[in-house]
């Protein structure tokens, strides 16, 4: 996330970092890519269960997605293997295809749905998929016309 | 090597892995120099090139099994770790596939190990599903990299077997040349597959039983399942497929950065909630849930609905913490009106018998009977009167108009009843008003304007001049100088019959009649009989100095002097809010009751004789005014007390005291020798009240957590706002919160100033309930709710 400095033309408000909520790995079933769909109770205010709760679930299945063994996973392990590994320096997995798309989902979701209630949720790639980082911004309020102030932006993608 | 630890950078780490590229290399170059143009030519001319892809699969594996970074986990970020400091456990428990397995809590990163990954200490990371680090390749292998060291291990344990076989099979056939070049590389060659060829031998088929089992090294090795169920296995060819056919798992560290900014901006939507009371402020300045607003009437069906129980009615729900917080900015100065109204309001029309009987000139009723009595009352008009009455102290310190407007009660009884909630407020306000009670009162008693509130509405009622209204809000507010020097003598009145009973031997004597079934049961004797009618309409024919004069030995009128009596006494005693019930007590001797509230009041040593005084002087015709003006507003207060009795505990008032056990501890520990005549008669209004204040007390102690708590979450002040981290995070670490512990501590510090003082509700802690303003008199009680607070802060934090 990056901290930019604005000079304002008018009243504008800015938001800061207030919280962050992490929303942990669900391990209920191995150690395959799941994160909890716990609704926690600091996002109770600010953005509605179901939202939250879909796109947690969004994000685990293109986890899924990205972990399932089948035909491409092999394919690609004995192209891997028929080159020597040549191959990986050419093309990027098929995780790391659906890890673009995650990023890509990530993005319109801060966009459309998280930063409008002053929200941003991190990759969890970023967090080495340990958490989901939801961070809560708070309305520090208006702030003057003229000097600088700053407007919190957050990164999605890595 | 991707490993960025210490050791893993030492020139001695290196050694092993040069150690085996060496011997790999070098090997299967002279190999195929040597030995493979022969065995092309004598055995099979695809020897050579089987042999190469062999070999050229262990580079690749071993090249991919040293340099391809294990599943290296990054460090947490402090954010994350705030709250799991040095505080938190060690281990957290996880249940996977119904086996519980410990995370344990990784120092160097911060984080708690996800299953199966383990910290490396010659790299000094976490790898995700740690194996072993292995010296030969100067790398860990871990979730991304086991794949290529399998396979490392399986095409070297080949390729090994390959060379020692074909330089075997060149040896045999070339026994006639044993010192030419050729046959003595070969046979290096051999002897150097055939030495390695064991371990290596033995670690491929370790790893072959370990993936069988589904465990890693690293679990094999600590004996974490021996005896268990391995919850991580999936069979074994599942297991090998998995092995072999797996996506490759992402890189965490140094990740290509695509930073994509995405502002956040305020104003933010929120999700509609139904959980928000509306705060909605009334014409009398009061913060209440908007929807208690109920119409008076249905405050009398509360009422009545109360009166009809016998115990003390179930508590009213915890207020909101808003709504406390209202009260606490609303109160102001010695003015702690906003406390809670017990349940016990009934207890005044309960009284309504006691009022009757001394209307009647009866005997004085046991306050058993009393209690019976009136409860088959059924009868708006004393919560009506008691929650105008609760309004007044709140008033007026604002000195607003209140909007009470109670129905007029003709009810003769009725009229003494506001008495009791008078004095009630009287006792409160006081006692609010000044650390030490009657002392307040005595000073500056005559100032407090409370009930001004309730005598503005009054006014309406019962067409009096303004002036009236004083003596009642110095009655209630004794802390008000200013108010008092707008006033008038009459104010004076009450307070100084307050005072006088309050003082020890102050008390000239005490009021004949209209006294509280506490001053019957004092002195046990009939108050002296009056001939006029137990209404406060009968205060206008009577001395000026209605309740003092009682003491003076004159003849107040009964209800309401018998009830400044009690109250005094009971103030003074107990200095608590002990509403004495209103019942009047006329049958008393004033010379036997002087000297019982002598006795009870003995602790209380601060009122002046000056006030008493004072109160001499005033005129009749004043005092009578005085008393029919606070007639009608005990009336009205009674009537919004009620109202609100159900939604609005934490509000107003005070003036309505009930006495709690808490507040009557203090009176079971005063001077036993002035309790000697009063024990039944206190043990009545306690029966009354309280155990309706005890529990209602006991049930704001999550209301002031819950308010603590909003205090502790919203505030942050004792620790960075990233510390209260989300509930998830915090339920799996386990810990509570500092702001959780900086939240007790504040509480800690706010319990004993609300302990010594009173009136110290605004500057404390403005989470603590309203009834810690009982505290003074409450202490027994204080620790409770302060330590309930504080473990329910804790462990709702935690």
């Amino acid at each position: 996330m990056a901290t930019e400095f604005h000079n304002l033309q008018e009243l504008r408000r800015s938001a800061s970092l207030a919280n962050k909520v992490f929303i942990q790995r669900d391990y209920s079933e191995g150690t395959a890519c799941r994160f909890q769909t716990k609704f926690p109770s600091e996002l109770e205010s600010r953005i509605e269960r179901t939202l939250f709760e879909d796109t947690v679930k969004t994000l685990n299945t293109f986890y899924a997605e990205a972990e399932k063994i089948g035909g491409q996973s092999y394919l690609e392990g004995c192209l891997a293997c028929a080159t020597a590994y040549l191959i990986f320096l050419c093309m990027e997995t098929r995780y790391e295809k659906v890890l673009k798309k995650i990023a890509k989902y990530i993005q319109e979701q801060n966009e459309k749905i998280y930063a409008p209630r002053g929200l941003l949720i991190t990759d969890p790639i970023e967090r080495g998929m340990r958490v989901i980082e939801v961070s809560i911004y708070e309305d520090r309020g208006s702030s003057g016309s003229s000097s600088g102030s700053s407007s919190v932006s957050g990164s999605t993608a890595r | 090597m991707p490993a960025s630890g210490a050791d893993a950078l030492k020139p001695s780490a290196f050694l092993p892995v040069c150690t085996a590229t060496c011997l790999l290399v070098g090997a299967t170059s002279l190999f195929f120099v040597f030995t493979c143009p022969w065995l092309a030519a004598t055995i099979c001319p695809a020897v050579p090139p089987c042999c190469a892809i062999l070999f050229l699969f262990v580079l690749a594996n071993f090249t991919m099994a040293t340099f391809m970074d294990a599943g290296v986990l990054p460090v947490a970020s402090e954010d994350e770790d705030k709250d799991d400091g040095f505080r938190a456990p060690l281990y957290k428990n996880v249940d996977i596939k119904g086996v519980q397995v410990r995370m344990k809590w990784c120092a160097s990163c911060h984080f708690y190990r996800p299953p199966r990954c383990s910290h490396c200490s010659v790299c000094d990371h976490c790898v995700e599903d740690f194996d072993h680090h292995c010296p030969w390749v100067n790398n860990c292998i871990g979730r991304r990299n086991y794949r290529y060291f399998f396979l490392f291990l399986l095409s070297l344990t080949f390729h090994m077997v390959a060379v020692f076989t074909f330089g075997l099979i060149y040896v045999l056939h070339h026994m006639n040349d044993l010192w030419k070049l050729h046959f003595t590389v070969t046979v290096v060659v051999i002897s150097i597959s055939g030495l390695f060829l064991l371990p290596v031998l033995g670690l491929t088929g370790f790893h072959l039983y370990l993936v069988s089992r589904g465990r890693t090294t690293n679990e094999q090795v600590t004996g974490k399942f021996q005896g268990g169920v391995n919850p991580f296995t999936q069979g074994c060819c599942n297991n090998m497929e998995y092995l072999v056919c797996s996506p490759i798992s992402p890189k965490y560290m140094a990740r290509p950065c695509k930073k994509k900014i995405v502002h956040v901006q305020p104003p933010f939507l929120r999700p509609e909630l139904d959980q928000q009371m509306p705060m909605k402020v009334g014409d009398n300045g009061l913060h209440t849930l908007a929807l208690e607003n109920k119409r008076p009437s249905a405050g009398a069906v509360e009422l009545s609905d109360i009166k009809q129980m016998k115990n003390p009615p179930p508590l009213p729900p915890k207020p909101d913490r808003g709504l406390l917080k209202s009260h606490a900015a609303a109160d102001d100065v010695g003015h702690h009106s906003k406390s809670v109204i017990p349940v016990s309001i009934p207890t005044v029309p309960q009284l309504r018998p006691v009022l009757e009987a001394i209307s009647r000139g009866s005997s004085p009723i046991p306050p058993e009977q009393l209690l019976k009595a009136s409860e088959q009352q059924a009868n708006i008009k004393g919560p009506d009167l008691c929650s105008g009455f609760r309004e007044s102290p709140v008033r007026g310190i604002h000195q607003g108009s209140v909007s009470v407007q109670p129905p007029l009660q003709p009810n003769t009884v009725y009229s003494s009843l506001p008495l009791n909630s008078r004095s009630l407020a009287l006792k409160h306000s006081c006692r609010y008003g000044s650390k030490s009670q009657l002392p307040a009162m005595q000073s500056d008693g005559w100032r407090s304007s409370p009930p001004r509130g309730i005598f503005t509405s009054s006014t309406v009622l019962a067409n009096q001049s303004s002036n009236d209204s004083p003596p009642f809000n110095n009655f209630i507010n004794p802390t008000e100088p200013q108010l008092m020097s707008q006033r008038g003598a009459p104010s004076v009145n009450y307070h100084s019959h307050f005072m006088m009973l309050g003082s020890d031997g102050s008390v000239q004597c005490p009021p004949p009649h209209s006294y509280s079934p506490v001053f019957m049961g004092v002195t046990r004797q009939s108050p002296q009989p009056r001939d006029s009618s137990p209404s406060l309409k009968g205060l206008t024919s009577r001395d000026p100095s209605p309740s003092l004069q009682g003491y003076m030995q004159r003849e107040p009128s009964p209800g309401f002097q018998g009830l400044i009596t009690r109250d005094l006494k009971s103030q003074s005693i107990a200095s608590r809010d002990v509403p004495p019930p209103g019942v009047a007590m006329r049958d008393m001797s004033t010379q036997s009751l002087r000297d019982s509230l002598r006795d009870m009041v003995s602790q209380d040593t601060t009122l002046p004789k000056s006030a008493a005084a004072r109160y001499d002087n005033f005129s009749k015709t004043i005092m009578a005014s005085i008393n029919e003006r606070r007639e009608l507003e005990e009336r009205e207060r009674m009537l919004h007390l009620q109202a609100r009795s159900q939604a609005h505990y934490c509000a107003d008032v005070g003036i309505y005291d009930i006495p709690s056990k808490r507040s009557l501890a203090p009176d079971n520990a005063g001077p036993p020798g002035s309790r000697g005549p009063t024990p039944p008669a206190y043990g009545s209004r306690e029966f009354l009240m309280s155990t309706g204040i005890l529990t209602y007390g006991m049930r704001t102690s999550p209301l002031s957590n819950s308010s603590t708590l909003s205090l502790t979450h919203g505030s942050k002040t004792s620790s960075s706002p990233l510390q209260n981290c989300s509930s998830s995070s915090l339920q799996n670490k386990g810990k509570s919160s500092s702001p959780a512990y900086c939240s007790s501590e504040r509480q800690t510090q706010a319990v004993p100033s609300s302990t010594s003082t009173l009136p110290r509700l605004t500057s404390t802690n403005s989470s603590a309930p309203p009834y810690t303003s009982y505290a003074t008199a409450k202490r027994s009680s204080l620790p409770f709710p302060s330590e309930g607070k504080e473990s329910v802060t804790l462990g709702a934090l935690k």
